[in-house]
């Protein structure tokens, strides 16, 4: 082949790449089809991320929303910003710290029904490292060793999910507020595993029981508060709102 | 026969180019507007701005970066289409306003949170999702997933998922209720009186 001939062939070459090229953009510009999300595929797809949930008893549910709103709003609200006053923020994370240190019997059992025996091993770690160098759990001394850095809080409820029971109808329980009826019976068992809980409280003394109870509420309202008003002022329809993000955050929780 | 082989490689080289969405930087991006966002709220420069200004900055920035009506219409989803052209409107100006209202409460705190934003996890070629921990100086801390999907305009948000909650989900869900009684009038009523709410509970209770 001449050299002519050959600088031929490639000038034609490249004209033939340049039109393919133009055309090929030009016709993907114009069709959307450079892997761009279309219209339908990001406004169609309305059934894909949708959370069915379960709400036969709603007229009763949203009754007890509205009591317990107004038990949050006019007496958690005021012991939580009264709680929050009066405490130092170290002082805080400690009360926080100590009470989170005492619901390991939960967390153990929550992994130990689902099979998950390493969680309760690294659970049970954590719970003997924080009551000795963490000084009764009120510093979170694992959380210094990278094997024992805190994992997701289990309970007997998302091991009833993860054994494949449906949550039933969703229930909002005076005081307590979302829940379901899967969740209900979780709460009672945690409660049975629980020793420092009734039914089965190892503190015989009915006032440092009730004393031990209400000082876990107050320590754990500011949190608690923080959500609830997250979720709540936020939204359009709060009891909707709640619903959906209670049965979400399960239901995430469960496929963990 | 090694002038085609070039050829070849050229047009699959430029083929390639053509359709790989660049994500690498969404992550840094994201994370420069979160950051940015944050300086409004926590820096002393801004000390003496109000809810509304702050509110108003903090927007003038996502909006600088990400278009927000993606989201709103994923939330709004069939329920859009029951409004007229004018209550489209309103309702994506309210909902825009109340979204970056939540962004701004959620984020406030004793002292300025920490964000760890992990690497891009790519879901499809155009979808992605970026991963941010929260760490407040409480000890608390939140997951939070960005899902971006990839369109004309580039990378946008189009849902947040806070602690496995999804927010286009938990909005889509009070609009199918609203919907199932209420209309866009009343919509445009409820949003409103939402935002004039000036002093939210919430900012009495930080973490």
């Amino acid at each position: 082949m001449s050299q002519r001939s050959y600088y031929k062939r490639l000038f034609l070459q490249y004209c033939a790449f340049a039109l393919t090229l133009c055309v090929s953009l030009s016709t993907g510009l114009a069709e959307g089809v450079y892997d761009y999300l279309s219209e339908e595929e990001l406004y169609g797809d309305f059934e894909e991320e949708l959370t069915v949930v379960r709400d036969p008893l709603e007229s009763v549910n949203r009754l007890t929303f509205k009591f317990n709103d107004f038990i949050y709003m006019n007496v958690v609200k005021h012991v939580a910003e009264g709680y929050q006053k009066v405490t130092p923020d170290a002082v805080e994370r400690g009360a926080s710290n100590f009470f989170k240190n005492l619901g390991y019997p939960v967390r153990l059992m929550g992994n130990l029904l689902q099979g998950r025996m390493k969680g309760g091993w690294l659970e049970t770690e954590r719970f003997v490292v924080n009551t000795t160098l963490g000084v009764v759990g009120v510093f979170p001394a694992a959380n210094r060793f990278e094997r024992l850095q805190p994992l997701k809080s289990e309970d007997i409820g998302q091991a009833l999910g993860a054994w494949g029971i449906g949550e039933g109808p969703y229930l909002v329980l005076p005081l307590l507020g979302p829940s379901n009826v899967r969740d209900l019976f979780g709460l009672v068992g945690d409660r049975a595993v629980n020793p420092l809980k009734e039914p089965y409280s190892v503190i015989g003394d009915s006032r440092v029981r009730t004393a031990y109870s209400v000082t876990n509420f107050v320590v754990k309202s500011p949190t608690l508060m923080r959500t609830y008003s997250q979720m709540k002022d936020g939204a359009v329809d709060p009891y909707s709102s709640m619903k959906n993000g209670y049965s979400q955050m399960r239901r995430g929780m469960i496929e963990e | 026969m090694y002038s085609r082989m070039n050829f070849l490689s050229m047009i699959a080289s430029v083929a390639l180019f053509a359709v790989l969405p660049v994500q690498a930087n969404e992550t840094a991006k994201l994370a420069t507007t979160m950051e940015a966002t944050l300086d409004i709220m926590y820096l002393d420069a801004y000390k003496d701005y109000t809810s509304a200004q702050r509110q108003d900055a903090v927007r003038a920035i996502v909006e600088d970066q990400y278009d927000l009506e993606v989201l709103i219409r994923r939330a709004m989803a069939r329920n859009w289409s029951l409004l007229t052209a004018d209550e489209q409107m309103q309702v994506r100006n309210l909902i825009d306003q109340l979204i970056v209202k939540s962004f701004v409460e959620g984020m406030a705190g004793k002292g300025r949170p920490i964000l760890d934003c992990g690497a891009v996890i790519e879901v499809t070629s155009k979808r992605i999702e970026v991963p941010v921990v929260i760490s407040f100086p409480s000890g608390k801390t939140f997951n939070v997933l960005y899902r971006l999907g990839l369109l004309k305009t580039g990378w946008q948000i189009y849902d947040i998922v806070a602690e496995n909650i999804s927010i286009v989900s938990n909005y889509r869900q009070q609009f199918d209720d609203h919907f199932r009684k209420g209309n866009g009038a009343q919509l445009i009523e409820k949003l409103e009186k939402l935002l004039k709410q000036e002093e939210l509970d919430v900012t009495t209770i930080i973490l």
